[in-house]
């Protein structure tokens, strides 16, 4: 690092001094004045470059740093699907804390890695964190496909994880995880929340009871799309929706159009869909052209809450589209929040468009790692370092058990509170909540839960759309 | 769960299950097979350069489905950004990837013509992960499209692309192109000659390196004319090539590798299964079904289903 230690400065000094002694016995009167006078002077040079090593050195002292391996997909197609509007949120949060001076003394030093949207790339990227770079803990990961198989590896290090991002139920569930957290709602949580809605709505303004309700699940056949799916299925399940379809398919299939004969051989009126990208403006433009109709469609994540990449794919058509996820920062009702989260929140979106100035809507993505991340630094973190004496996994764990955050203490809105050792979802944020927002107009208005509601759901695509079901 | 047409079910009647085997062949089962047949132009048309290349110069190209990559990228930019009209933004578009098929042979394939099959693969291998890398740096991760929404034929309730349509209409006219070529031009029987024959050929006079380069410059040609159609259907990233790359690989194999006729015969087979199959069950399963078939090929024909003599 080139900062010199305290310890060296101070072992300088008698060593100039000592020859300034055995000098002078040799040297003449005339020349003893002269070295004299530039020996006082380096030694008082040396002195002083001593008195203010020591002075500094309390300072370097404190320089503690926590290292913290972060790991999203920068590049592959998970990158342009969200990941990296999450490492945005994640590394505007970083840079934020340590602009405002680290945590307890304590610097963050990220080291930021590229998954590739690959699940072995990132289980090793992880090991190569915590073997050779010695991370303390790992932070981030959009994929769910790659958040399973690293979970278990890391756990098995010992090392604590801290998700910001993907939301499979099988990271956490029956593993029984000590080191491993999630602030995030989970998969099925998407599936419970949007056909809540819908059977709420659907008499109003489908004009027909949920039971009479014909919906298709459609989803990509990873973690994510089938835990997501799954939720979907039991939320319908218990509202009484009937499923008329329901399907998998890979996020890297080159076609689906059967996929779009089945659905209109299926004649759904609500369609749930889970994916990434490239499959999402995919499969809506082979629905386009396959001339399938429904009422209602419901994105849960992923590409959907890229609002500008479906507007950039789909136009005028991309209005009316649900999407289900927590909410965005920019949505959360500032009256419910704790007041000094509200002009952190104005920061996180100036930053935001400093990065990337032709946003048109600022994406709920990196909003969610933002506040997330923002909550490991300004409360787990803290308390590790203060209450259990460190930033070693165990601190860090006791330190996450012990997260009580009631409703509006995060940017997303939502408390905190980890379910912990003997749950069979131990790591889970047993407080967290997706929204369902809709975009009408270019704008997103959060339209479930009652509670966070800014305008009521709008059920029937408009007779505009290509979409809408004659 | 809901039940699948053509599904057998102990309690129901056997009226009951006999209606469900009838419904399946209703009319989505014709417009699953016409969604084959487009389909099978799509792959047809990626398929025909790749075996165009190998079967005059006998090395693969794995990158080919990155050189469509590049020129997906070249029509984005050159309609979205620079606004050049579709039809000559398509044609510059070709012609660059020509220049990258004949970039690609002068810097890589020439040096290693005489090499071992495997140091070939691995060269064009590495020009795949390195287009991959160079267009993450240069044009960055975002998805990209035009933004053009082709109109879609409807006929007695089923719905035709015309995206697809126009692919599956250009590979039967490419397919057509480059056999006229091959057969009716002075270089194109200089191509036909060096593809039967590499060593004996250029002692009767034949030039090798330019019909090599020709070859090169047609087959990245091709992979362009593939670009400007493909941009129409997909999203633009830096890893597109994955999509398409093995299927095509495949698909050239199953036809046996440099024949373009069994590559034609090859695509549509493929898409058929993948179309059809995905109707009756999940769509994954028609993917599985695809494989198995070229799998059970491959044991009793493992030069292909029209492999060359030679």
């Amino acid at each position: 690092m080139g900062v010199a230690s305290p310890y060296h400065a101070r072992r300088a000094l008698p060593r100039v001094a000592r020859p300034r002694i055995v000098a002078a016995k040799a040297a003449t009167q005339g020349e003893m004045g002269m070295r004299m006078l530039m020996r006082r002077g380096l030694a008082s040079l040396v002195l002083a470059c001593g008195l203010i090593a020591a002075l500094a050195a309390p300072a370097v002292a404190q320089e503690k740093k926590i290292k913290i391996g972060v790991v999203y997909d920068l590049t592959g197609p998970f990158a342009g699907g969200g990941s990296d509007l999450h490492y945005l949120g994640a590394k505007i949060m970083i840079d934020y804390i340590n602009r405002t001076g680290g945590v307890e003394g304590y610097k963050i030093e990220p080291i930021y890695v590229d998954a590739q949207s690959k699940p072995d790339v990132a289980i090793n990227e992880a090991v190569r964190l915590i073997e050779q770079e010695k991370v303390d803990m790992l932070l981030g990961f959009f994929s769910s496909a790659e958040c399973v198989p690293a979970a278990a590896r890391i756990e098995q290090f010992k090392k604590f994880m801290w998700i910001t991002t993907c939301i499979a139920a099988p990271v956490l569930e029956g593993r029984n995880m000590k080191y491993v957290f999630r602030p995030q709602p989970f998969g099925r949580q998407w599936g419970v929340s949007s056909t809540a809605m819908v059977a709420h709505y659907s008499k109003a303004q489908l004009g027909k009871d949920p039971k009479d309700v014909r919906i298709a699940i459609v989803h990509e056949d990873g973690a994510y799309g089938t835990d997501v799916a799954k939720g979907t299925a039991e939320g319908a399940k218990t509202v009484s929706l009937e499923v008329v379809l329901h399907e998998g398919y890979s996020a890297t299939a080159p076609d689906l159009s059967s996929m779009i004969t089945k659905l209109k051989r299926a004649r759904p009126d609500v369609l749930f869909h889970t994916g990434y990208n490239p499959d999402i403006t995919l499969m809506l433009r082979q629905a386009r052209e396959g001339g399938l109709r429904f009422s209602t469609l419901i994105g849960h994540g992923a590409g959907y809450g890229v609002y500008s990449k479906l507007k950039e794919t789909l136009g005028a058509d991309a209005s009316h589209i649900f999407n289900v996820d927590p909410i965005s920062i920019w949505q959360a009702n500032a009256k419910a929040l704790r007041p000094e989260l509200i002009p952190l929140i104005k920061t996180i979106g100036e930053d935001y468009l400093k990065a990337k100035p032709e946003t048109t809507i600022k994406s709920a993505h990196v909003g969610m790692a933002a506040s997330n991340t923002y909550l490991f630094l300004s409360d787990v973190l803290p308390r590790a370092i203060k209450k259990y004496g460190g930033i070693d996994s165990e601190a860090l764990r006791k330190a996450a058990l012990d997260v009580d955050i009631p409703e509006g203490g995060t940017m997303l809105g939502f408390g905190v509170k980890f379910l912990g050792e003997g749950s069979t979802m131990a790591g889970q944020n047993d407080r967290a909540a997706p929204v369902v927002v809709q975009y009408i107009d270019d704008k997103a208005w959060v339209v479930w839960p009652p509670s966070q509601q800014e305008r009521e759901p709008v059920l029937k695509l408009p007779a505009s759309s290509p979409y809408a079901a004659k | 769960m809901p039940r699948r047409l053509g599904e057998y079910r102990p309690d129901a009647t056997r009226s009951e299950n006999a209606l469900n085997v009838a419904r399946m062949f209703d009319i989505y089962l014709l417009e699953a097979a016409i969604n084959g047949i487009l389909l099978g132009g799509v792959l047809a048309l990626l398929a025909l350069g790749l075996n165009l290349v190998f079967g005059v110069i006998d090395v693969v190209w794995i990158c080919y489905a990155e050189l469509i990559m590049m020129g997906m990228y070249g029509m984005f930019y050159l309609v979205s950004v620079y606004h050049f009209p579709f039809v000559a933004a398509a044609l510059i578009s070709i012609g660059l990837v020509a220049i990258l098929g004949i970039l690609l042979h002068l810097i890589v394939i020439a040096p290693l013509l005489n090499a071992a099959p495997i140091n070939q693969l691995l060269a064009t291998g590495g020009v795949l992960a390195f287009l991959q890398a160079l267009a993450t740096v240069v044009f960055g991760i975002d998805f990209r499209n035009l933004g053009i929404r082709m109109p879609v034929i409807e006929i007695a309730d089923m719905f035709i692309s015309y995206a697809r349509l126009l692919a599956f209409g250009t590979a039967l006219a490419g397919m057509v192109a480059v056999y006229l070529f091959l057969t009716k031009t002075y270089t194109g029987t200089a191509i036909r000659a060096i593809a039967q024959d590499r060593q004996i050929m250029p002692l009767m006079g034949v030039d090798s390196r330019r019909i090599y380069l020709v070859t090169s410059a047609i087959g990245g040609g091709l992979a362009g004319l593939a670009s400007c159609l493909l941009v129409l259907q997909y999203d633009v990233h830096p890893f597109i090539g994955l999509t398409f790359g093995p299927i095509t690989f495949m698909i050239c194999v199953l036809g046996g590798l440099g024949n373009m006729i069994g590559g034609f015969v090859a695509a549509f087979l493929f898409a058929e299964i993948i179309s059809v199959g995905g109707l009756y069950l999940d769509l994954e399963w028609g993917y599985v079904f695809a494989f198995v078939f070229f799998i059970v090929v491959m044991f009793f024909r493992p030069r292909g289903l029209l492999a060359r003599n030679s």
